[in-house]
C-alpha cells in the first residue's frame, strides 16, 4: 500500500480536500428538492444508488466498504493478486455459496490450476453447478468470457486474464451491463498501475493468521485507506485446527528465532570444520 | 379468409424458380398453417385460423416478411382469396385489404391472372388493359367467346366462386437441396447459403412441433474438382438437447464451418435432419415473466465447445476415491452428469496440481517459496492396489501410500503437501493449494 501511494504523488493532496467542502455543502444540499437530492451522488459517499444489484460478500466489514454492499452484478470486478491461485475461493466462496444455493451455475474460464471439487464443495460449490472452460490463449480467454457474459446464463463468472489490455477490459465491462451475475476478473498485481474500466478493483492477498487482506483500489466512492483484515479459514480446515494453530505467524516467528540461534553458533563452525577436513 | 401469396425472387436470367426452391418455401410455410398450396410460380397459404396463435395480423405479416426474406421471398401479398393474393403479388401490391377487393383488383393489369395469358392478344385488341376492363365486358359474351377457365378464374379471384386447392403435405423426413449461385471455395462462405436451408428446416420442425438434435450438411464438389478430392463432404452437428432455435443452430453451424476445410470448391448443398423428436411446447404466460434474456447456458457452452473442442469445456464428476488424482474426473459439459455424488468430509484443497511437484528440502524442511511451516497432519491416504494400468514397461498398479500435511508458506498460501510412505528417499511433494 505504501508503494502505491509513493508512485502517485498527486492523489494524496486532493483526498483530504473533499471532506471539508462536503461539510460546507451540507447546507445547500439540504435545500435541494427531495427527488434531486436522491439522484445526486457525491464523490465522498459510497455510490450505493449507482450499484443496485449486489451479492453480499459474506463479511460485514467488506460489505460496508463496497458500494451497494456486496459484489456488484451487471459490471465486472477486478481482483488483483501478487500471485494467482492463492486465495480466490477463500475470497469469493461465501458469495458463490449463495449463487449456487439459488441453483445457478458457476463458470470458470482459464484458471491457473485444476479446480478440485471435493475441496470446492467445502467452499460451498457444487459439482453439478460447475463448468470449467479450459481456454489457454489470451484471445480464447477473452472470447469465451465475452460469450458467457453476453449470454447472461451463469450465476457467476470467474475469469483469469493475466494479459488483458485496458480496452479489452472496457469491452467486457460494456457487455457486462446485461449480465445479471457477478463477473470477476483475476489479474496480476502488475496491472495495478494500468487504467481499467472496471468500476470495482480490489487487491487481495492472504495473511498468515487465517485472514485475507483486502485493499479496495477503486470504487464508486472515496478512496479506501489501509487494508481490511477478513478472517477466513479455507473450507474444511476449521475442523482440524487446534488453538495453537490459529496463529501460525507465531509458530513461524518461533522457528525463525530458533534457526537464528542455530545459525549464529553452529553453521560457521561447520564450515570451518569442513575446510579443515578437506 | 386471410390469404397470403409468397413470390420468390426472380433469378437474373428470368427463368422460373426451381421446383426445389418452391417446394422448400412451401415446407417453410407449413409452419404457419396447414393450408399451403403451390400455384404456378408462387406459394399461397391461408392463415385466418392461425392469426391469434402468432399474435395478430400485423405481427404475423411482419414475421412472414422478415423470415421469408431469408428464403428469398421477394413479396408477400395478402388478400381475401388466393388468386387475388397471387394477382396482388404479381402486381407488386402488398396489402390487398387496403381497399375493397373489387376496387383493388380492377386496377391491376390484366396479365396478373394466368388464365388471361392464352387470350391476351384478343383481349388487348378489344381494348382491355386491366382486370376491371375484362370484368366490364358482357358476361354471357365472355363465356361464349373465351373458354370457361377465364371466367372461372375471374370469379374465383373476386370471391364469387369457391376455390379448390391441392394442399401441400408435410414430408416425414427433412432433406433439402440448394444449388449455389457460384462455386464456393471456403467453408465459412457456405454459411450464408446453409442458413437458407436451416430456415427451411426450422420451418419444417415448427410444422411438425419437433426439435432436432443432429443434422448433417452435405456439400457436393463441382465438376472441376481434382480427382483426389472425392465427390463431396459432410458435416454432422449435434446439439445437447432437441431444439429448433434457428439462431442457435446457425451459430453452431458457423462455428463448425469455420474449422472445416473444403477439399474442392462446392457447388451444391444438402441439409438432412437426422435425429428428430417431438418437442414439448411451453405456453406463453399471461403475466410478464422474469425470464432471463439471452441464450441458455447449454447453448452458449455448446457454442464455446464447438470452437475450443468439447474436451476443453468440462464439468466435474466426483468418484469414491481418496486418492486426489482419481477423486474426480472431467467430462464434456454437453454430456449428461451422473446424479449421485460422493461425499468427502475431510479437508481437501481447492486447487490441485496436475502432477505432484517435488519440493526442495533444506534443513529437513521442504521449501516452496520459502520454508514451509507444517500445520496439521499427517492425513494418511493409502490405497489403489486394485487399480492396475498397462504401462509401457508392463503392468503397474496405481497404489499410493502418502502422508498428507497442511503446510503454510509465507508467500504461496496454505498448501497440501505429502511425503511418500516407505519410500527409499524421503521426498516432499506439493499436490494442492487451499485457496
Amino acid at each position: 500500500m505504501q508503494a502505491t501511494l509513493a508512485l502517485w504523488p498527486e492523489p494524496p493532496p486532493p483526498s483530504p480536500q473533499p471532506t471539508p467542502p462536503q461539510a460546507e455543502e451540507g447546507a445547500p444540499a439540504s435545500g435541494l428538492p427531495a427527488h434531486v437530492e436522491a439522484a445526486v451522488w457525491r464523490g465522498t459517499e459510497l455510490g450505493a444508488a449507482a450499484v443496485k444489484e449486489v451479492v453480499p460478500t459474506g463479511w460485514a466489514a467488506l460489505d460496508e466498504q463496497l458500494p451497494g454492499g456486496g459484489w456488484p452484478c451487471r459490471s465486472v470486478t477486478e481482483v488483483l493478486q501478487p500471485q494467482p491461485s492463492v486465495c480466490e475461493w477463500r475470497l469469493l466462496g461465501p458469495a458463490l455459496r449463495r449463487q449456487v444455493a439459488a441453483g445457478q451455475t458457476i463458470v470458470v474460464v482459464g484458471p491457473p490450476k485444476r479446480p478440485h471439487l471435493p475441496g470446492l464443495r467445502n467452499a460451498g460449490l457444487d459439482d453439478h453447478q460447475f463448468v470449467w472452460v479450459q481456454a489457454d490463449t489470451p484471445a480464447e480467454r477473452l472470447w469465451a468470457t465475452e460469450q458467457l457474459i453476453k449470454s447472461n446464463a451463469c450465476g457467476a463468472l470467474l475469469s483469469w486474464l493475466p494479459q488483458a489490455r485496458p480496452e479489452q477490459i472496457r469491452r467486457l465491462q460494456v457487455c457486462a451491463a446485461g449480465c445479471e451475475g457477478p463477473v470477476v476478473l483475476f489479474r496480476p498485481e502488475t496491472a495495478l498501475h494500468e487504467a481499467s474500466a472496471a468500476p470495482l478493483r480490489i487487491v487481495a492477498t492472504f495473511g498468515l493468521d487465517w485472514e485475507l487482506r483486502v485493499h479496495i483500489l477503486k470504487r464508486k466512492g472515496p478512496r479506501h485507506e489501509g487494508e481490511l483484515h477478513l478472517p477466513s479459514i479455507p473450507g474444511g480446515l476449521d475442523a482440524v485446527l487446534t488453538p495453537r494453530l490459529m496463529a501460525p505467524s507465531r509458530l513461524i516467528a518461533n522457528r525463525e528465532r530458533e534457526r537464528a540461534d542455530v545459525l549464529g553458533s553452529a553453521t560457521p563452525r561447520q564450515a570451518v570444520r569442513r575446510r579443515v577436513s578437506a | 379468409m386471410y390469404w397470403a401469396a409468397l413470390l420468390l425472387d426472380k433469378p437474373s436470367d428470368a427463368a422460373s424458380p426451381h421446383d426445389d426452391q418452391l417446394h422448400g418455401l412451401a415446407v417453410w410455410a407449413l409452419q404457419w398453417t396447414p393450408r399451403v398450396a403451390v400455384v404456378d410460380e408462387a406459394v399461397v397459404m391461408e392463415v385466418e385460423a392461425s392469426l391469434r396463435l402468432f399474435g395478430g395480423k400485423r405481427r404475423l405479416r411482419e414475421r412472414v416478411r422478415t423470415e421469408g426474406a431469408e428464403l428469398g421471398v421477394a413479396i408477400a401479398a395478402w388478400a381475401p382469396t388466393s388468386l387475388a393474393a397471387l394477382a396482388f403479388a404479381r402486381g407488386g401490391v402488398e396489402d390487398g385489404f387496403a381497399r375493397p377487393l373489387q376496387e383493388g383488383l380492377d386496377r391491376l393489369p390484366m396479365d396478373v391472372l394466368s388464365a388471361v395469358e392464352p387470350h391476351r392478344p384478343t383481349l388487348a385488341r378489344l381494348g382491355c388493359q386491366s382486370l376491371g376492363d375484362i370484368r366490364r365486358l358482357p358476361r354471357d359474351g365472355l363465356s361464349r367467346r373465351f373458354d370457361k377457365e377465364l371466367l372461372g378464374a375471374l370469379d374465383r379471384a373476386y370471391g364469387l366462386k369457391p376455390e379448390v386447392h391441392r394442399w401441400e403435405v408435410l414430408s416425414e423426413s427433412f432433406k433439402a437441396r440448394l444449388e449455389l449461385m457460384s462455386r464456393v471455395e471456403l467453408a465459412p462462405a457456405l454459411a450464408f447459403s446453409a442458413r437458407r436451408l436451416l430456415v427451411q428446416m426450422c420451418g419444417w420442425l415448427a410444422a411438425r412441433h419437433a426439435g432436432v438434435s443432429a443434422f448433417t450438411l452435405h456439400w457436393a464438389h463441382d465438376s472441376m474438382r481434382s480427382k483426389s478430392a472425392g465427390t463431396g463432404g459432410a458435416l454432422t452437428i449435434r446439439t445437447g438437447e432437441y431444439t429448433r432455435n434457428l439462431e442457435h443452430l446457425s451459430r453452431l453451424l458457423n462455428e463448425h464451418l469455420a474449422k472445416t476445410t473444403l477439399l474442392a470448391p462446392a457447388g451444391e448443398l444438402t441439409l438432412v435432419a437426422d435425429d428428430v423428436e417431438p418437442l414439448e411446447e411451453l405456453s406463453d404466460s399471461l403475466l410478464p415473466d422474469t425470464v432471463r434474456q439471452g441464450e441458455t447456458l447449454r447453448e452458449v457452452l455448446e457454442r464455446i465447445s464447438a470452437r475450443l473442442g468439447p474436451e476443453r469445456v468440462v464439468r466435474p464428476v466426483m468418484t469414491e476415491d481418496h486418492r486426489i488424482e482419481w477423486a474426480q474426473f472431467w467430462q464434456p459439459a454437453t454430456e449428461k452428469q451422473p446424479r449421485e455424488t460422493s461425499t468427502v468430509d475431510t479437508p481437501q484443497p481447492t486447487w490441485v496440481l496436475p502432477e505432484p511437484l517435488r519440493l526442495a528440502v533444506k534443513n529437513h524442511r521442504p521449501m516452496y517459496q520459502g520454508t514451509l511451516q507444517m500445520l496439521a497432519g499427517p492425513h494418511r491416504v493409502e490405497g489403489g492396489w486394485w487399480h492396475r494400468v498397462e504401462d509401457e514397461g508392463g503392468e503397474a498398479t496405481r497404489r499410493v501410500q502418502r502422508d498428507y500435511w497442511v503446510a503454510l508458506s509465507e508467500h504461496a498460501g496454505v498448501l497440501w503437501v505429502f511425503q511418500e510412505r516407505l519410500a527409499d528417499d524421503i521426498a516432499w511433494y506439493l499436490h494442492g493449494i487451499f485457496a
